[in-house]
């Protein structure tokens, strides 16, 4: 028994809990979650817009004048049913400025603060990847009877004191 | 800590201070972003609407009049954005009073309109009987005229010319002289 | 209340912020001066500043609450927040919910870790590197009485004649969290001192063995805990008052504390590399620098009006004294590490990307990056300003979008690291120990496809969480086979705790995010209506006046069970309307009622927001077993023998008594408490 889990645990178990992983993603991510009522489009949509007044809330999350008739005014876009989501965020974007858009743009120097985290990671993992090199030649260097009979005496000298 | 392991890289020795530098540079100029900010800019007085044809804004009066902005085409129209709840608009209104009244008063005088989308038309009513103001005040329960214009903050007021195009927009209470300079001003302007 | 309008509150509470900043400047002077020229009369005189700043700064702030409480309207302060019909207690929180008091709570809360530090190292003052390490908080603790004095003053007199104010932010008054949050998350926000001033001593001294860490770890650890029910607290604050149903929102002000706690967990995982094997020693310098430095550089950001945030306080002048300080902080620590640079490198090497050292380096590229992320998302508007001219605004979305492939690498790394052993692993190994953890997963993710999940990113996340759930438990349980009751204490057992409610605020979070239903009602009496399975049925309206305020108020039942009450207030102050939501908890999910549009008193019909909310409440007890965790993780636990010989150099043998000043010490020497256990 011990010997069969053993040899389970090694590579056969682990082939057929990978299939059945990929299996359930694959099934779990194209199931449909029904269709979205237009309280939850009015939701997605107005959390994307910035309140135009207050300071950082989602037209989503405040409750000034200003949001409720941008919500309204959704809501109506939404009930229509002609235009997309982004046509409506573009509609108030063009009214109240560019602000009001809480998804940075990609384009011009907008794009940076979608790029720079990128660059980031690449810059971070190829540091990594350079460290781990220099560390594998440091580690290929064997120490010299001088350095092991330091490592001795430092270790028979703390043993002493305590 | 023998040093023998290190001699084998000098390179790694200047590696340090390059490190620091860059760090300095960033945040150094990280630092005087900061330090240039202002914090202001927030009181949006500009509007992408300047200059360009009015949008649609169609209303119902208190009185039951229906309001379309494009058929005021022909006279200069002050529009102000207005809530009884909000205590600027509440101090704002004795100027907006005065300026019907020096606007009325002249020949081709601008035609004033009060665009509300809160609370009841009833007590709206109630509270212009109380305080004065006879012009039209337009009911706008969904909030579309303001959102067709942009308001962000009531009160605002807004300048339309008699060809229905948008000429200013002033975030915040006014006083009746000020927009009556400014009305002049444009009037000039245009010729 | 005289003509001349002076307070004795105001007097007092000057007196006691001058008598603070001359002791701490005087307590920083003298332990300085004392180290330099070895004077030990100096050195034993500066406990006594210590004690008088922490007292000062202790009855500043209870002179304050005292304004408060007494309502002395002489105050410019108590004009501010104050007001005659507050209650009580919101009387009290009123002393932090502007910008003058925060900066007294922190003051206070700093002054007390300057005092408990003391005290605590009273008798090690010889040590230059405490010497040193105090010198640093008593700096910050002066810059901080300055502050409270000058910019920030919170005793300044107001006009004359004024006799009632407008009160506490109507946000800050309706909920008792207010009185736990702020504080608490400053005990957390302001402790990151006492391990920055540690590090800062041990590039001075140049002591940068890994002494210090001992010293400091456990306040790290301490400051890391507080700060983490600071952020769950503020959350559920969110959760419970504003009304929009969610706990966090990316706001200036929640990434001002969420990027100290970012970088502060990447120090508490690479600490744990230096410990063992003396490495990353520069990095974890930088790491309670940068933390240190964030949060300042946060409160300057949401304290100066520079970033607009709705918990942000008004424009004060106190955005150039923070900034300053900001820079001060970077170029001394930058200067130093340039200058130490021939100290710090660290010995050995890290044999294998796959070892527990090596999944530690991934962790905090993970948890920098992170950091990276959210400080750009917050400052670039201000770039783009700076550079531009043009407004822009970075939300929630962006946020949204790149944490999560950060969280679901995090959750792997979580899931694999725990069962890593140090400096290499072989795959059969990983096949071996990984196997029951991995399944964990797959059955999780068989169990949210069953009760009705979707979507790639939220199944991959519910499936990564039962693998690291599978792991932290399995080292759970391996811990306590072995020691009993021990296997939950100590750093690396109360860490799996400590993961596990991580775990659990992540699928709260996850679920919460992905498979929230919300539906809007028109609701009338005795019309029930039927949403995700539940009857909702409006029994009754009331309206209510208060002097400052008319609101509305309605009673639903849910299942024809109990009533909820959402309500929706209008200030007639401001104009604007706060709505009060009314939720059920439940272990499976909430239901969130929230009034949308004040109708006139009596109406029979209002508009009611219905917010259905899965494994919300998840997130609070996962919050309270990160506490536990943390709590765990702080007792000590089983040593390893400080004497066996790692790969690392032989650094930290015990020295019995105090050191010699000025002998080669190799490394600090292992602190006295410490040995006790562990010889």
């Amino acid at each position: 028994m011990t010997d069969k889990w053993k040899q389970l645990k090694q590579w056969p178990g682990w082939v057929v809990l990978g299939v059945v992983a990929v299996a359930l993603l694959a099934f779990g991510s194209i199931r449909e979650s029904g269709p979205r009522t237009s309280e939850e489009r009015v939701e997605e949509i107005s959390k994307q817009l910035a309140c135009p007044i207050c300071d950082g809330e989602s037209v989503f999350e405040s409750r000034n004048t200003a949001s409720v008739a941008i919500r309204i005014q959704i809501k109506a876009d939404v009930s229509a049913g002609a235009m997309g989501d982004d046509d409506i965020i573009s509609k108030v974007a063009q009214v109240y400025g560019a602000r009001v858009l809480l998804v940075p743009q990609a384009t011009g120097i907008d794009a940076l603060v979608w790029a720079l985290p990128v660059a980031a990671l690449v810059c971070a993992v190829a540091g990594l990847i350079v460290v781990f090199r220099r560390w594998k030649r440091a580690a290929d260097t064997v120490p010299t009877a001088d350095d092991r009979a330091l490592v001795e005496t430092a270790i028979r000298e703390g043993l002493d004191e305590s | 800590m023998s040093d023998t392991g290190r001699q084998t890289e000098p390179s790694r020795r200047r590696l340090a201070p390059l490190i620091v530098l860059a760090v300095a540079v960033v945040l150094g100029a990280f630092f005087v972003v900061l330090a240039r900010s202002s914090g202001a800019g927030n009181d949006a007085v500009s509007s992408f609407l300047i200059d360009k044809p009015a949008p649609t804004a169609v209303g119902i009066t208190l009185d039951g009049q229906r309001f379309d902005l494009s058929r005021r085409k022909g006279s200069w129209v002050v529009l102000n954005f207005f809530d009884p709840d909000c205590v600027p608009c509440v101090q704002e209104h004795p100027e907006l009073v005065e300026l019907d009244r020096q606007q009325t008063s002249v020949a081709d005088g601008a035609e004033l309109y009060t665009i509300i989308n809160r609370g009841s038309d009833e007590a709206v009513a109630q509270w212009f009987a109380d305080n004065g103001g006879d012009w039209p005040v337009v009911s706008d329960p969904s909030g579309s005229i303001s959102v067709a214009f942009g308001v962000a903050q009531v009160p605002e007021t807004w300048i339309i010319d008699p060809n229905g195009i948008v000429r200013a927009r002033f975030a915040g209470p006014i006083t009746a002289d000020f927009v009556a300079t400014q009305l002049q001003l444009l009037r000039e302007a245009t010729g | 209340m005289q003509a001349a309008n002076l307070s004795i509150n105001g007097v007092l509470g000057h007196s006691f912020l001058v008598i603070g900043l001359v002791a701490s400047i005087f307590g920083a002077l003298s332990l300085a001066y004392g180290t330099r020229v070895g004077d030990r009369r100096l050195l034993r005189s500066a406990p006594n500043y210590a004690w008088l700043s922490g007292a000062t700064a202790v009855a500043a702030f209870a002179t304050m609450i005292h304004a408060l409480v007494t309502r002395d309207f002489s105050l410019a302060y108590v004009q501010q927040v104050g007001s005659r019909s507050t209650p009580a207690l919101y009387n009290v929180t009123a002393a932090w919910s502007a910008l003058e008091g925060s900066i007294l709570l922190w003051l206070t809360v700093l002054a007390g870790y300057t005092t408990v530090i003391m005290r605590k190292y009273r008798k090690r003052l010889d040590d230059p590197l405490i010497a040193w390490a105090l010198v640093v908080m008593f700096v910050v603790t002066a810059f901080f009485f300055l502050l409270s004095f000058g910019p920030a003053d919170a005793f300044r007199s107001g006009a004359p004649g004024v006799t009632d104010g407008p009160g506490p932010n109507p946000l800050l008054q309706n909920h008792v969290l207010v009185l736990f949050h702020p504080p608490i998350l400053y005990l957390g926000y302001v402790g990151f001192t006492v391990p920055f001033a540690f590090a800062i001593a041990a590039l001075i001294t140049g002591r940068v063995g890994e002494g210090w860490l001992l010293v400091t770890r456990r306040w790290a650890l301490f400051a890391w805990g507080f700060l983490t029910v600071g952020i769950i607290l503020g959350g559920w604050w969110s959760y419970e008052v504003l009304g929009w149903s969610g706990v966090w929102a990316w706001d200036p002000v929640e990434n001002a504390s969420f990027l100290p706690w970012l970088t502060g967990t990447a120090y508490l995982h690479s600490v744990l590399v230096q410990e063992r094997r003396g490495m990353l020693r520069v990095w974890n310098l930088s790491l309670l620098i940068a933390t240190f430095a964030l949060t300042i550089l946060g409160t300057f950001l949401t304290r100066s009006g520079v970033i607009k945030s709705v918990h942000a306080f008004s424009n004060s002048t106190i955005g150039p004294f923070l900034l300053a300080f900001f820079g001060v902080v970077v170029v001394v620590s930058l200067s130093l590490i340039a200058w130490r640079g021939d100290r710090l490198r660290s010995p050995g090497a890290i044999d294998s990307p796959i070892s527990r050292e090596g999944a530690f380096l991934a962790n905090n590229v993970l948890f920098t990056v992170f950091a990276f992320v959210v400080l750009l998302g917050t400052v670039f508007p201000l770039i783009v300003e700076a550079l531009q001219d043009r407004q822009i605004a970075v939300g929630p979305p962006f946020f949204d979008e790149l944490s999560m492939p950060i969280g679901i690498a995090l959750l792997f790394l979580m899931a694999v690291a725990p069962v890593l052993p140090w400096r290499k692993a072989s795959g059969e190994l990983l096949r071996e120990r990984l196997f029951v953890p991995a399944w964990c997963g797959v059955l999780a993710l068989l169990a949210s496809i069953l009760v009705g999940a979707n979507g790639l990113a939220p199944l991959l996340a519910f499936g990564l969480a039962g693998f690291a759930a599978g792991a932290a438990g399995r080292q759970v349980a391996l811990a306590t086979r072995r020691q009993g009751w021990r296997g939950f204490v100590g750093r690396a057992n109360g860490g799996m705790i400590v993961h596990l409610g991580v775990i659990l605020v992540a699928v709260a979070l996850t679920a919460s995010n992905s498979y929230t239903h919300v539906g809007e009602f028109t609701m009338q009496q005795a019309q029930p209506v039927t949403f995700s399975g539940h009857t909702f049925e409006l029994q009754q309206v009331t309206a209510f006046t208060t002097p400052r305020s008319k609101g509305l108020q309605a009673e639903i039942s849910i299942d024809g069970g109990q009533a909820y009450s959402p309500a929706i207030t209008r200030y007639t102050t401001m104009g604007t309307d706060i709505g009060t939501p009314s939720v059920r908890t439940g272990f499976a999910n909430d239901i969130f009622l929230t009034l949308e549009k004040a109708a006139n008193a009596g109406a029979t019909e209002v508009q009611v927001k219905i917010f259905i909310k899965p494994l919300i409440v998840w997130l609070w007890i996962g919050g309270a077993l990160m506490a536990i965790g943390t709590v765990l993780a702080g007792f000590p636990g089983r040593r390893r023998n400080p004497l066996l010989p790692t790969s690392a150099d032989v650094v930290g043998l015990p020295v019995v008594g105090l050191p010699v000043v000025g002998l080669p010490v190799v490394g600090t020497p292992v602190p006295v408490e410490e040995q006790s256990a562990s010889v």
